[in-house]
């Protein structure tokens, strides 16, 4: 796997996003940065690689927490600009956290100002490198994906994955995903990148059985919705586990009444009652491996 | 980060390691990973 000298990913894991830092003549550029817990660790990272330059901006592939929660952090320690997809300018600008998504999921960012914005079609230059912006919707409606075409590289933050990508969460509000997460892989196929950074896990080459997998994988949820719905609640708890490490059993079903998106993945797609929800959800994450039961309470694993 | 120990509490490798992974070989990512185990096991979790 090669890399241009300019540009450097940070394999980061689940909580936070993976960061990808450019260095040229055109400035210090990182994608995406984390998320708010890790941001000390993230301000380490990028302190450490440029080693006593500034970072310039910010770029942000979307708005979920685990992909801008080092946008404040970082803007703080090096003065950077920051740049975000254009949709998105009136929630930030207001810091709408409900339509950013953050009180929806139970998540936290700290709020940030922009100085940019990027449309689909504008062309960035990062690491003395063109990258243009493409429209990516499916996982967020207003994501962005960015396509280096001299070194065939693609940076898909969570529309692909080495196997999968991020959960259709609109979806879940009865919003249309299914077909957007399709045009948006048919996107990916039509550019045939030789090399894709994900949001999550490493960089991977072999872009055709990625692209496979998530067909597949899209094919199996869109045939059931409450699969999807399904998905989203494990991932949902999954994630609250990573930033908590441990949740007392017994706060487990309170979640399905209080955090947003899981009210309302029971509600519309999951009808039983929390405490049956959240039996479920522990037994799932306990199989999958991502889970544990110890001491009455549930742990990450 | 730990600071006692400069270790990522998530993925128990330092900020050097975090850094120099994405071009790291693999035979340098296993030389890590089988840190990463020797690191996990001296840990003692609450």
């Amino acid at each position: 796997m090669r890399l241009p000298a300019s540009m450097q990913v940070f394999e980061r894991g689940w909580l936070s996003a993976n960061n990808i830092l450019f260095s040229g003549r055109d400035g210090a550029t990182l994608v995406d940065s984390g998320y708010v817990t890790h941001a000390p660790q993230t301000v380490a990272l990028v302190g450490h690689a440029l080693a006593g330059r500034a970072l310039d901006r910010i770029v942000n592939t979307h708005l979920h927490s685990d992909h801008c929660g080092g946008n404040a952090a970082l803007r703080h320690a090096f003065g950077s600009r920051i740049a975000i997809p254009v949709f998105e300018a009136d929630k930030v600008r207001s810091w709408d956290e409900d339509a950013l998504s953050y009180r929806a999921t139970g998540q936290q960012c700290d709020r940030f100002d922009f100085d940019e914005t990027i449309a689909p079609g504008d062309v960035l230059s990062m690491g003395d490198l063109a990258w243009q912006a493409r429209s990516a919707p499916g996982h967020d409606p207003h994501a962005l994906l960015f396509w280096c075409a001299d070194e065939g590289i693609l940076i898909a933050g969570d529309a692909l994955w080495q196997n999968g990508f991020g959960v259709i969460f609109p979806e879940l509000a009865g919003e249309p995903g299914f077909g957007e997460v399709r045009a948006t892989l048919d996107v990916i196929a039509q550019l045939a990148p030789r090399l894709v950074i994900p949001g999550h896990g490493a960089p991977f080459t072999d872009v055709d059985a990625a692209l496979q997998r998530a067909y597949s994988r899209l094919d199996y949820l869109a045939a059931d919705p409450v699969r999807n719905a399904e998905n989203a609640v494990k991932v949902l708890l999954k994630f609250l586990l990573i930033e908590r490490r441990a949740i007392p059993l017994a706060d487990v079903a309170a979640l399905f009444e209080t955090v947003p998106l899981l009210v309302l993945a029971r509600e519309r797609f999951l009808p039983r009652s929390s405490a049956e929800l959240a039996q479920w959800a522990v037994r799932a994450l306990e199989k999958a491996g991502a889970a544990a039961v110890r001491d009455e309470k549930l742990v990450d694993a | 980060m730990v600071p006692a120990t400069g270790l990522c509490e998530g993925c128990m490798r330092t900020i050097d390691e975090i850094v120099a992974w994405g071009a790291a070989s693999d035979d340098a990512k296993r030389a890590i990973w089988a840190e990463i185990r020797r690191r996990e096991a001296q840990i003692a979790f609450d």
